[in-house]
């Protein structure tokens, strides 16, 4: 039973910055039909630059957790400046072009992204310091959970709540919602699709920049090539909850942590990849529209 | 559809190709052993990324995982001829029949899919099978370090054991493909895939079993690819899986995007520059990647049609 | 006055190709194929800096034969499709020897191809296949994978009296051969196996296999695979608060094992042979301090003193044979008997086996550091 409650534990974790990422995916798709291949890089890079802050000695050596916060934060806000900066430069030109060219575009974009973060920190893997975190762990009879853990956990859900509050209660996550729908009624009715679309590209790579550094205080390590498993992780977590559907990605993201663990656990280590992609075929088969439904403009 | 051009600028253009095919032929005379090792690649990933443009550049699926058929031909050649002892040039047919099989089998599933979803589908194919492979599934395929000591043709006897000898055989193979898609665009299945391609719901009122189709263009792309993962093992002496993950796939997919769908100097333009290119620029390979990035994104927003599209740009 | 004219231009250019023939560089060209990039990069960094350090002594003393020593690298980022265009590069670069790789996996790919083209390789890849080819141009510069776990047997069954031995190791030829040999002799000695198992390399979390193997209550962990999994599996061992002891073969000796590992480094086990600043020998001292001297930093392990020794065997090959024609090497390594080696006293049998080599166990200390453990003769 105290296996079963550990597996639980490490898969909700792991569920938790899935779903973070997962945000990024399904809110560009829903405005834009376009998966951002980006993405994944993106989250990614918010580890190194969360490292740098944390390694950079700012504060002395008891900055403890303000150095942390404000690593969050710098992350956070790089990313979403990226995010923004690639919708612009990359993704905007396409619009009236045919899909694939967005495509192509997002690959590009993520291999720059990818390679211009081996070429400023290293080709090899980088290590976080010990001791950032509190080194505790609490007894739930005999499985454990670390302050990490529950950090991420935590910190994941307060997240998701405050995107869900964001998206269904104010003018302009309403907005968003509308363009998700139908673009040029959003636009008829007034609504600066352009704006919304950029805004997107910087909520999404925020919230998975959060994710990706919990990925790396969790792992405690981070190299340059992580982001295109954990980008198409994330995509599956979105993809089964429901493309486009924010709570949706949400409850994926849960789900797919789970999922892992539990493959990994009782199935097979080695398959746990080859299960998590058999489980997304087997949806994309049976129903494509995911567990809460998809969300997604129609593009005639 | 590109009407043949009666002028002689037209008949120009029309000999290039040939032209540059049999300029190829005295590369071995002329360049050195290095050039004859990366014109032999390059001949190989033509041939992979001219068959990823039969399903994604002429039949309009979204195959993001072609990977897959170039490595079961691959396998298949080293598995037979390293662990049963066949001859290389018996492996050819078994390998290209067998990815054929492996394209219909996976592809049957997932057609009916819309777009970006079947896109999703074939990466996961990809992931898998190269796990499968990783895992040594069946205890045959070797593990992550793969399958080596893989032997070289026979032709009536002697040995194709030289690298010149080895870079005859691929080119003569790309020429055989690249008659292949000339055919291919000239018969009714060319017509076919156009017209699934443009409008896949026109096509289905005029009668077009696009079901049948589109697993059918799976099928002669995966069966191309699987011949070329034949001369592949043979040109490394070994396979592993780590040659067909999926980032080769993507590579494939950019190649035919970027490079111009259905078109074939596009598809070889794009291969050159992808394959031939960081191999004469070994010593900045690290930025290598870097620059496909910046490359790909610029050649998108200026040229969304691909650098050489096909017939006239429009 | 032409004819004079044309004449002596004639003898002008003659003269200069000639001269010029003798003052082209005509450099020994050695071949170092590693994995410069990817995850055991530092590793392969390690091995080319060695090896360019070697080289540049050298060539300050006046060179070998008279000539330079040049040093053209191939990444092969440890992988096995890397290593066989790479050889085929370095190949065609016209190199008399190629030093490395660190995985077994991108020796065995590149070995047919090197002795194709009889070029020399050696390697520090330890997997039995290696020298099981009859490929005349491999040598093994490390211990192969059936001594080492003839003595990890020794060490959990007889010396350290485990009771409930669990193993796991990943998919690639070198860490299956050896947790496979290991799983082997420790059923000889009459061990207790509880588990035996894999992981995927390089994914990261292990935190489902780690919990399903706590569940059987092993008092042991024997991890056979490379280190960059290791410290990760190391570290998530502490976070389960599984008590087990983390025993890791060769491949985890490596500085990045215990940063990886963070605090969970301390107590961890590795089994290999000496590492570098327990080496005992003056010239290995020597290289230690003069690689730190040159790069500013520790070599990453002891792999890069191995590959340094394939290095100098082949320098003094050339020396003693006054040639650099394979023909003459090839027989003359095969007999090399008692070569004084950084990582200690060795030979090369006709299948080019590495024969000597002491290993031990040692413990990783609060500071890093490694201190032997077993057998205890070899803590004095």
């Amino acid at each position: 039973m105290d296996v079963v409650l550990q597996q639980f534990i490490n898969g909700v974790t792991v569920g938790g910055f899935y779903a973070l990422i997962a945000l990024g995916y399904t809110m560009v798709y829903g405005v834009l039909k376009l998966i951002n291949f980006a993405h994944g890089d993106l989250c990614i890079l918010a580890a190194f630059i969360g490292l740098t802050v944390l390694t950079s000695g700012l504060g002395g050596a008891n900055a403890g957790a303000l150095l942390l916060a404000a690593a969050f934060i710098v992350a956070a806000v790089a990313v979403g400046i990226a995010g923004a900066v690639l919708e612009f430069t990359a993704y905007r030109p396409l619009r009236k072009a045919h899909r694939l060219s967005a495509v192509v575009s997002a690959l590009g974009a993520s291999m720059l992204i990818e390679n211009g973060i081996m070429l400023i920190w290293s080709p090899q893997v980088q290590v976080f310091p010990a001791n950032l975190l509190p080194d505790l762990t609490w007894k739930i009879g005999s499985a454990s959970i670390s302050f990490v853990q529950v950090m991420i956990i935590a910190g994941s859900l307060i997240l998701m709540a405050a995107l869900y509050f964001y998206v269904h209660h104010t003018r302009f996550g309403t907005a968003i919602r509308a363009a998700a729908i139908d673009q040029d009624a959003a636009r008829l009715m007034g609504i600066n699709v352009n704006r919304v679309i950029a805004s997107v590209f910087v909520v999404g790579p925020a919230l998975g920049a959060v994710g990706g550094l919990f990925v790396g205080l969790y792992y405690r390590e981070a190299y340059f090539n992580m982001g295109w498993i954990y980008g198409l992780n994330a995509f599956i977590a979105a993809i089964i909850g429901g493309i486009g559907n924010i709570p949706g990605a949400m409850l994926g993201g849960l789900l797919l942590g789970l999922f892992n663990a539990f493959a990994a656990g009782y199935v097979s280590s080695s398959w746990q990849e080859a299960i998590t992609f058999a489980l997304l075929i087997a949806i994309l088969l049976v129903r494509p529209t995911g567990i809460l439904g998809e969300r997604v403009a129609e593009k005639i | 559809m590109v009407a043949p051009r009666p002028t002689a600028l037209g008949r120009a253009r029309r000999a290039l190709g040939p032209a540059f095919w049999l300029l190829g032929l005295l590369v071995p005379v002329l360049l050195g052993g290095s050039w004859i090792s990366i014109l032999a690649i390059f001949a190989i990933y033509a041939i992979v990324a001219l068959s990823q443009d039969i399903v994604l550049g002429r039949a309009g699926m979204y195959d993001m995982g072609h990977a897959v058929y170039f490595g079961v031909g691959a396998y298949v050649t080293a598995i037979l001829n390293t662990r049963l002892g066949w001859p290389i040039f018996a492996t050819w047919p078994i390998a290209i029949v067998v990815a054929a099989l492996v394209g219909v089998v996976l592809s049957a599933g997932i057609v009916k899919l819309r777009g970006d979803y079947l896109l999703v589908a074939t990466i996961g194919f990809n992931i898998i099978f190269v796990l499968a492979l990783g895992n040594n599934v069946a205890d045959v395929t070797g593990g992550p370090d793969g399958i080596f000591g893989i032997g070289v043709p026979q032709l009536f006897g002697t040995a194709l054991s030289s690298q010149g000898a080895l870079f005859y055989l691929d080119w003569l193979a790309l020429a055989a493909v690249l008659l292949l898609m000339r055919n291919l665009e000239r018969s009714r299945i060319g017509r076919v895939f156009r017209y699934l391609k443009e409008d896949e719901l026109a096509a289905t009122t005029l009668g077009i079993d696009a079901r049948y189709y589109k697993i059918l263009a799976f099928a002669i792309g995966a069966g191309v690819a699987g011949a070329a993962g034949t001369l592949f093992a043979v040109q490394l002496a070994s396979v592993s899986p780590g040659s067909f993950v999926f980032t080769e796939s993507v590579t494939l997919f950019a190649i035919v995007l970027v490079g111009g769908q259905a078109s074939i100097p596009g598809v070889l333009l794009g291969t050159a520059l992808m394959f031939v290119v960081p191999q004469v620029f070994r010593g900045l390979a690290q930025y290598r990647y870097f620059a496909f990035g910046i490359a790909m994104i610029v050649v998108m927003v200026l040229r969304p049609q691909g650098i050489w599209p096909r017939g006239r740009a429009r | 006055m032409s004819r004079k004219w044309i004449v002596s231009t004639l003898v002008a250019l003659a003269f200069a190709l000639a001269t010029s023939a003798v003052f082209a560089a005509n450099p020994i060209v050695i071949g170092v194929q590693a994995p410069i990039t990817g995850q055991y990069a530092n590793e392969g960094q390690g091995i080319e800096k060695g090896v360019k350090l070697i080289a540049k002594q050298i060539n300050d003393q006046g060179g070998l034969l008279g000539r330079t020593i040049e040093v053209k690298t191939c990444d092969d980022g440890g992988q096995a499709s890397q290593a066989a265009i790479c050889a085929r590069q370095l190949v065609n670069d016209g190199v008399l020897a190629v030093i490395g790789t660190y995985t077994s996996g991108a020796a065995l790919a590149a070995e047919p191809i090197y002795a194709r083209a009889n070029v020399i390789q050696t390697s520090d890849g330890t997997s039995d296949q290696l020298t099981a080819g009859g490929y005349k141009t491999f040598f093994r510069n490390a211990p192969p994978n059936s001594a080492e776990a003839k003595f990890t047997a020794e060490y959990l069954v007889n010396g350290k009296k485990f009771q409930r031995i669990a193993v796991l190791s990943d998919h690639s030829s070198f860490a299956k051969g050896l947790s496979d040999a290991v799983v082997q002799a420790v059923k000889d000695d009459g061990g207790n196996l509880v588990y035996s198992g894999f992981i995927t390399a390089g994914s990261q979390d292990y935190t489902a296999v780690l919990t399903k193997i706590k569940s059987v209550n092993p008092d042991v962990l024997y991890f056979s695979g490379y280190y960059p999994d290791g410290g990760l599996i190391r570290a998530q061992m502490e976070q389960l608060d599984m008590g087990a002891t983390f025993v890791g073969g060769d491949a985890n000796q490596n500085v990045a094992f215990a940063k990886i590992a963070g605090n969970a480094a301390q107590g961890a086990i590795i089994i290999n042979v000496p590492s570098p600043d327990n080496l005992p020998y003056p010239e290995a001292k020597q290289f230690l301090a003069d690689y730190k001297a040159a790069y500013g930093q520790e070599p990453p392990s002891i792999y890069t003193f191995t590959n340094a020794d394939g290095f100098r065997a082949v320098i003094a090959a050339v020396k003693a044979t006054q040639s650099t024609d394979p023909a003459k090497l090839i027989p003359w390594l095969h007999d090399l008997k008692d070569f004084q080696g950084l990582t200690g006293t060795f030979s090369w049998d006709a299948t080019g086996e590495r024969i000597g080599s002491p290993f031990t166990a040692f413990e990783i200390q609060a500071d890093g550091s490694y201190k032997i453990v077993y057998p205890e003769s070899a803590t004095q």
